[in-house]
């Protein structure tokens, strides 16, 4: 069913590539954005409401309170300050959280889906060693980090694999992984982190000459990337607000203030996702809208622009013609909106400049809905495809298979590390067989028994059977069979396996097939 | 095997109105079984809505979902056998599995249960049994082959 009809080598173009590569690219972010969604939503209700300019403001939740005799001792903190002296505060929620919690859960995640649970155990240690080394939110980094370490950490086992000595494995296995990801956090912290804290850095810097110069809806260009990587702050408390108020004491009033704080282009992607969305992602914008546009916590809808990445050139437009409507308008905000919600912004709008503030925000709204939704409109029908549970990962998976697999066809041209691993795995010798089901205790039991009557009297019984819940699908298993309308499922968890569908778990002609195969593959073997 | 699908847990029936009829049967039958909490059986029937647990040769084994794990308290199975064919998304289901499984201990007699409904003169066997204790015994055969 996911047979792609393969393009003749020679019709195909580099673009096609190109566009093959941002599938898989967009499918891999979203699969490490999409599990986390509701954390960001609980990190977006508990800022809004307890931060300082929050609805209900708690500065022991909201971690700003001072600690004095008199208050909640429970939570009081000692820290040593910059001076290197003991003072007690309040941590709260809201900073642990976007700066620990988060990106910990996007490398986990993304140590997941590389290397199974011991991946995202290295891949958190890692995240750690770069989030401390750090002073920013570390979200790219995670997203690069979380599966490259465990990427590493596969890689170094297999150095080993199958040379140690029975009895020590488990040994082994702890003492590699705790050594090679106490390594690899010592790294992060001094060799990865500051790399991303300089990104950070030289975008401000960027914000800053470009609005020196005429052409300032060009600074979006640079601006709403960077937000949605978190760098939001940087960019508006680092660049945007010392300009900023520069302009105000010469003129009273300043468009830069608005340029990162408009709450515009985020309402536009997520009331997109409102209408023409899929799955957990349509479920969930509503909620998240509420929170950033009145809430002013534009974090959350940064994932939903991470796990569909072409969406950012909704936010730039947007974002673009907010400040060019400033611009025309000659409109100004007297102080930082902060956080950048409606009602802060209204706030903050200089006295003559309320017109031009509503129709920047409209306008941004407009144009970045509008351009979103012609998006989500244009990948809608691929995300639904077989995704009749509206399972927006699986759809996008299915897509990154299908593409993947009509690149293998290309691949000379090409060259996707995707297209050759799948050709790879036809001719990969079987060694073990998973059967995979919602829940792995009924279907995939059966087909896995059966399949494994058949390979003992064909005489393969050294070939491994088993069966599993598909969401414990781990990818280091050669082949994996599932019902049909959950290959999609399985190809997220296990992507460099060989899988094959079935519509009758007990009586597929795919079993005597694949004995077939396999017998034929031992002959092909013996001969060679 | 006993311990997993008693031989009480083996029930010849006429016919069921519908197959959420027939997953309801199934459940009631777990749960007095002492091996799930009633939650289980809506478990069961949510499952199913997602994909079809039919399996082929009058077969269908409908079990909870995997966040229904929690309300299982012991591993069991419970067999349904109809007279009449229940309409199952438009396939005829004759043999009707509950199952509520946590870890492996449910995994032998259930492929045991695979391995006769694979083979159709096992099946015909299965469907043809006068009572059910004598059903039951075509299942244990299985075991000693």
């Amino acid at each position: 069913m996911s047979a792609t009809t393969a393009p003749a080598a020679g019709t195909t173009t580099r673009a096609k590539a190109i566009q093959v590569r941002l599938q898989r690219f967009g499918a891999f972010a979203s699969s490490l954005i999409m599990p986390n969604l509701p954390a960001f939503l609980a990190w977006g209700i508990i800022t809004t409401l307890f931060i300082k300019v929050g609805w209900t403001p708690n500065g022991i939740l909201g971690g700003w309170g001072e600690v004095t005799a008199d208050t909640w001792q429970g939570a009081a903190t000692r820290i040593v300050d910059a001076d290197g002296e003991f003072v007690t505060r309040y941590w709260g929620l809201v900073d642990p959280m976007i700066i620990y919690l988060l990106p910990l859960l996007i490398a986990n995640t993304g140590g997941r889906v590389v290397y199974g649970a011991r991946g995202a155990v290295v891949a958190c240690v890692v995240a750690m060693g770069m989030i401390t080394g750090s002073t920013i939110p570390m979200f790219l980094g995670a997203m690069i980090i979380g599966p490259l370490s465990a990427w590493v950490m596969k890689k170094v086992d297999s150095l080993w694999a199958g040379k140690i000595r029975p009895g020590f494995e488990m040994l082994v296995d702890m003492f590699s992984a705790g050594i090679v990801s106490a390594a690899m956090a010592i790294g992060a912290f001094f060799g990865f982190a500051p790399i991303i804290t300089n990104v950070s850095n030289w975008l401000g810097d960027l914000v800053n000459s470009l609005a020196d110069t005429g052409l300032l809806p060009i600074m979006s260009i640079v601006v709403e990337p960077a937000k949605v990587l978190f760098l939001n702050n940087a960019i508006g408390n680092g660049a945007l607000v010392p300009l900023g108020a520069q302009q105000v004491a010469e003129h009273g009033k300043t468009l830069l203030y608005l340029v990162e704080a408009n709450p515009g282009p985020g309402l536009g992607i997520l009331m997109a996702y409102t209408l023409f969305g899929v799955g957990m992602a349509k479920s969930s914008a509503p909620g998240a809208a509420i929170i950033q546009f009145f809430g002013g916590i534009h974090e959350v809808y940064f994932p939903f622009v991470l796990m569909k990445p072409a969406l950012i050139l909704a936010a730039i437009a947007g974002g673009a013609t907010g400040v060019a409507t400033m611009a025309a308008t000659g409109a100004g905000l007297r102080a930082p909106a902060a956080p950048g919600s409606i009602f802060a912004v209204f706030t903050a709008t200089a006295q003559d400049s309320y017109f031009g503030v509503i129709l920047t925000v409209l306008l941004s709204f407009a144009v970045t809905f509008l351009i979103s939704a012609v998006i989500l409109r244009a990948s809608r029908k691929r995300d639904l495809a077989k995704g009749e549970s509206g399972d927006l990962q699986a759809a996008i998976a299915q897509t990154e298979a299908n593409k993947g697999k009509s690149s293998s066809a290309l691949g000379a041209l090409a060259g996707a590390a995707g297209g050759e691993a799948a050709a790879a795995a036809t001719a990969k010798p079987i060694h073990s067989i998973v059967f995979a089901c919602d829940a792995g205790m009924g279907s995939s039991a059966m087909g896995a028994s059966i399949l494994r009557d058949k390979l003992k009297k064909a005489g393969h019984g050294d070939i491994t059977v088993v069966n599993r819940a598909v969401a414990n699908l781990d990818d280091d298993v050669d082949l994996v069979i599932t019902h049909n309308e959950l290959t999609d499922r399985a190809k997220v968890h296990a992507p460099s396996a060989r899988h094959i569908s079935v519509e009758n778990f007990l009586s597929s002609p795919v079993y005597d097939q694949l004995v077939a195969e396999i017998k034929a593959a031992d002959a092909e073997r013996a001969r060679a | 095997m006993s311990e997993i699908l008693a031989p009480g847990n083996v029930v010849l029936a006429a016919s069921a109105g519908s197959k959420e009829v027939a997953i309801r049967d199934a459940g009631v039958l777990l749960v007095r079984a002492g091996a799930v909490d009633p939650e289980y059986v809506d478990a069961m029937l949510e499952r199913e809505q997602s994909i079809s647990t039919y399996m082929g040769n009058f077969l269908a084994i409908p079990h909870g979902t995997e966040a229904a794990k929690g309300t299982i308290r012991r591993s069991a199975l419970c067999l349904v056998r109809y007279d009449e064919p229940v309409d199952w998304d438009g396939e005829p289901v004759r043999v009707v599995v509950g199952i509520a499984g946590v870890g492996d201990e449910h995994l032998e007699i259930l492929s045991k249960i695979a391995l006769v409904f694979a083979d159709m003169e096992q099946v015909q066997r299965v469907l043809d049994a006068p009572t059910a204790g004598e059903l039951y015994a075509i299942l244990q055969q299985v075991n000693e082959e």
